[in-house]
């Protein structure tokens, strides 16, 4: 394994919103997490890097209550936690953007936004849509996304309007933890830099903590406070990103790249290269 | 007019209309009470089925099973009178062994994980033949339809004078007439039950959650939406429709009868008019109104043809011809609806 330094903050626990704990996962032969210890603070925008299949989603949809770990333990506001389900987990508090954006198609955008969390009218329980698009639309523009119809079915928007209806609908349900699921993948320069100014608001406002799933190392320099790299199961990395650089993780990148290219040709590890 | 034809059921609602306008110019008798009378059991029986299974299809599944269901209701119900108990109570109970059927449908498809073509094809298969069983194959005279005569006396003005003649006069019980066997009894079930089913898909949780699922099922599970419990109760609810439309036939026909096969038929044109009134089988969208007028279509055109003297070998390959024809409009306006944006 590499020896990268890994800063040890048990310190400063106390100002952890979420502490992740020896936490592993295995699918059937497969062992998508080896031994996770990640810890967020209050406030902060915590970027995580890693290589395709190193980890990064599934631990993101422990974290979200979608999957439970086979071991380690999850940490919430200092208390140990198991979360039962995606619905508990939200009723903590914490909510997930992911990859595959959970929007149904086929659905409108305020239908879209307010899924799971439907406003109702009463004494019957039809769906209250009048309510649902004022709040929809106030939302939008409260965190400065612009989708000029928000009654068409959201298989018409374009994917950074859809990435960033799926923020918006996070950053709306009073969430205190939101994980990103690779919020860039597949979107432009310019609906990227939408998505970035989103989360620069939400660090500026600090009333939000943030998981960031990125590729980009530009992106994640830019927008988090700290940086952690998954590599093969576990975090080998974790500074501040005023103390690393983009050639720092570069490096990293490259060397396990490296490595896993010696290891594909066999041997060793030693005689290759 | 553009944005009409657009909608998921316009395409079916004009073609309807058409079909109705080419009968009544084509015969004379098309545009009459007693046609339309005679016009009903060829379609509000299927528009109850139908909707029953569009809910199922905007989920993304399907239920073959409706058929046997169709036929195993009214054995229920007949069984459960002669263990003594009331009507309503048979009705109630004979609806609850349907509403089983479609808890192990749904049990089947998102539990274990079978595709719900294969589960309910299954089903359709054991559920009719458990029927057989159960009836002996026999054919049964159904409880609470008897008809009663009963003799009046009618005055007649003839030639001046007032003469006093007897008449029979046939009746059968409420009951029956509520449930099926009144003239307009399946049409105004049909109706309500096609407006509710409408208002549940597009106005309520259990419609958004449905649509979800059928979307995107991953995405609605993330959303924490509980794809078990909504697959499982549009399977009930499916099951239960084709439980109450068995009994409505076998109340109208005062009889019922172990005819698999027929029941398999219902069972495909109650899928055709679903599928012709614009829902998707693969899930996501659909519509309640649009399944009643494909049931009306499918009606109104086995009806018109029967009226025209079609031949009866002719009449399934014109239904035939007529479904893909449709299909391929439905196919089209879908596509200029996607296009235009719809605006």
């Amino acid at each position: 394994m590499p020896e990268h330094h890994i800063e040890a903050e048990q310190a400063r626990a106390s100002d952890d919103v979420l502490r992740v704990e020896n936490v592993a996962k295995r699918f059937g032969p497969v062992t998508a997490l080896r031994d996770i210890n990640l810890h967020l603070r209050k406030g902060e925008v915590l970027g995580l890097l890693g290589d395709n299949g190193a980890g990064k989603s599934t631990l993101i949809k422990i974290i979200s209550g979608f999957q439970k770990p086979d071991e380690g333990r999850i940490m919430l506001r200092g208390e140990e936690v198991e979360l039962k389900s995606v619905d508990h987990a939200r009723s903590l508090g914490i909510d997930c953007v992911y990859q595959d954006l959970a929007l149904v198609n086929e659905l409108s955008v305020f239908q879209n936004m307010f899924l799971r969390r439907e406003k109702v009218k009463k004494p019957i329980p039809f769906l209250a849509n009048k309510a649902m698009k004022q709040d929809t639309r106030a939302a939008l523009d409260d965190i400065g996304v612009n989708i000029p119809r928000i009654d068409v079915p959201v298989a018409r928007l374009s994917g950074g309007q859809r990435q960033a209806i799926a923020v918006a609908r996070t950053v709306t349900s009073d969430a205190e933890i939101i994980l990103l699921d690779e919020p860039l993948a597949a979107m432009g320069a310019k609906e990227g830099a939408m998505i970035l100014d989103l989360v620069a608001r939400l660090r500026a406002e600090g009333r939000v903590s943030i998981i960031m799933i990125a590729h980009n190392y530009v992106h994640v320099l830019e927008s988090c406070d700290r940086v952690n790299l998954i590599q093969e199961g576990e975090i080998t990395f974790d500074k501040p990103t005023a103390d690393t650089s983009v050639e720092e993780l570069n490096d990293i990148v490259v060397e396990e790249y490296r490595r896993a290219r010696i290891a594909a040709v066999g041997g060793d590890g030693r005689t290759g290269g | 007019m553009r944005r009409f034809l657009t909608l998921r059921e316009g395409s079916i609602i004009v073609v309807t209309v058409l079909a109705i306008i080419y009968f009544a110019i084509k015969t004379d008798t098309f545009f009459t009470h007693d046609n339309f009378i005679n016009l009903l059991p060829y379609f509000a029986p299927y528009a109850i089925l139908a909707v029953g299974e569009v809910m199922l299809m905007v989920a993304g599944e399907i239920d073959l099973s409706i058929g046997s269901v169709f036929l195993f209701a009214p054995y229920m119900f007949y069984e459960f009178n002669n263990a003594g108990l009331p009507l309503t109570a048979d009705l109630i109970l004979a609806l609850a062994c349907c509403a089983v059927v479609g808890i192990i449908n749904g049990v089947f498809t998102e539990v274990i994980g079978v595709s719900s073509f294969i589960t309910t094809l299954g089903m359709l298969l054991g559920l009719g033949g458990l029927t057989l069983i159960i009836s002996h194959a026999q054919p049964v005279a159904m409880p609470g339809a008897e008809v009663t005569s009963r003799t009046v006396q009618v005055e007649h003005v003839v030639n001046g004078a007032t003469v006093t003649l007897p008449e029979k006069v046939n009746e059968v019980g409420t009951f029956a007439k509520i449930f099926g066997a009144g003239t307009y009894s399946q049409l105004i079930w049909a109706l309500v039950i096609v407006i509710g089913v409408q208002l549940l898909l597009t106005l309520t949780r259990w419609g958004m959650y449905t649509i979800a699922v059928g979307g995107n099922k991953l995405g609605a599970r993330e959303a924490g939406i509980n794809v078990r419990l909504t697959v499982i109760r549009n399977f009930v609810m499916c099951s239960v429709f084709a439980g109450l439309v068995g009994i409505f036939e076998a109340m109208r026909t005062s009889s019922v009868t172990p005819d698999t096969a027929g029941a398999s038929e219902t069972m495909f044109r109650a899928v055709s008019a679903a599928v012709i009134g614009g829902t998707l089988l693969a899930g996501g969208e659909g519509t309640a109104i649009g399944a009643l007028f494909g049931a009306l279509f499918l009606g109104v055109l086995r009806d018109g043809l029967t009226l025209q003297g079609v031949n009866a070998d002719y009449l399934d390959f014109i239904l035939g011809i007529a479904i893909l024809l449709a299909m391929v409009i439905n196919i089209y306006v879908g596509r200029v609806r996607k296009g235009s944006g719809r605006a």
